[in-house]
């Protein structure tokens, strides 16, 4: 199991920090974003969403993801502060 | 402008055409190293960025010389591909000939096709359709691999290698399988220069 493991393997990480860059990694999911980024060009190319729908929530999930990898690059260079 | 940005490499007879072409440039031309030939332009960079427009002119390149000639081989590279100069591009080509070869072997007169089945909001689909799309266009096509299926919309999503000659049966084949599952939405696209079947990575080595 994720977490088990994890504490046992790295037993200086306390739970509190374990658990908020797990929420960290969950709130902002590059990858789910990315798909949803495909989703909407290819609702887009079928029609069912018109071109000012599909410009705008691309720029929405565009200007989500660059924050997300942003928060990535926090967490693993240690700059994201948990407090406890 | 020194950097070159590649869009391919090929084994036929060079090119020079004037395009829009990827960053703002205007002229595609080649950079040979023996008989491989760099499809390239110039850019102010060695890290371009992926706009959508600049994506687009990429795939335009790379469709405009498998066009030529009745039909040219190209091993397309993915966007981004760039080289501060002719010596290093050269120095690429010639370490990575053989496997530039094998990819020329493999996709020598062949274009890539894509399919995406789609399902309306909410409808559940029988997995049957996965089958029926197997036995109708596996048959025609030399090779074909899964995508990403990255929406739960999707009940297929997969690339296909195909003979230049077989394209018209593939067509077809999609269109009668359009008409047989007409509460599917079906999204074919291409002819595409054949990315998803080649394996031939050269940015790292700049």
């Amino acid at each position: 199991m994720f977490i088990l493991d994890d504490l046992l393997v790295r037993p200086f990480v306390g739970i509190v920090d374990t658990l908020h860059t797990m929420a960290l990694n969950e709130m902002y999911d590059i990858d789910a974003l990315e798909d949803e980024l495909k989703e909407n060009q290819l609702l887009y190319e079928l029609g069912e969403r018109s071109e000012a729908e599909y410009r705008e929530r691309k720029a929405e999930l565009e200007e989500e993801i660059e924050i997300a990898r942003d928060v990535h690059e926090r967490l693993t260079s240690g700059r994201v502060e948990v407090k406890s | 402008m020194t950097n070159r940005y590649v869009y391919g490499v090929m084994a036929d007879e060079p090119v020079e055409f004037e395009t829009d072409a990827v960053g703002g440039a205007d002229r595609v031309y080649t950079v040979s190293h023996r008989r491989l030939n760099a499809v390239v332009s110039d850019i102010d960079t060695t890290d371009p960025e992926e706009t959508d427009e600049d994506a687009q002119r990429h795939d335009d390149v790379l469709r405009e010389i498998m066009d030529r000639d009745g039909g040219r081989t190209i091993v397309p590279m993915q966007f981004g591909m760039a080289f501060e100069s002719d010596r290093a591009l050269k120095n690429v080509l010639r370490g990575a000939r053989p496997a530039f070869r094998r990819a020329m072997n493999d996709i020598d007169g062949r274009i890539e096709l894509g399919l995406k089945v789609v399902r309306e909001e909410d409808a559940d689909v029988d997995d049957v359709i996965e089958e029926a799309v197997a036995d109708r266009l596996e048959p025609i096509a030399a090779q074909s691999v899964p995508n990403d299926m990255f929406s739960d919309r999707l009940v297929l999503n997969r690339s296909y290698l195909v003979d230049r000659d077989d394209r018209e049966a593939f067509d077809e084949a999609v269109v009668d399988l359009e008409d047989e599952y007409d509460d599917l939405m079906f999204r074919y696209t291409g002819p595409f220069a054949p990315y998803s079947f080649v394996d031939v990575k050269i940015g790292a080595q700049r």
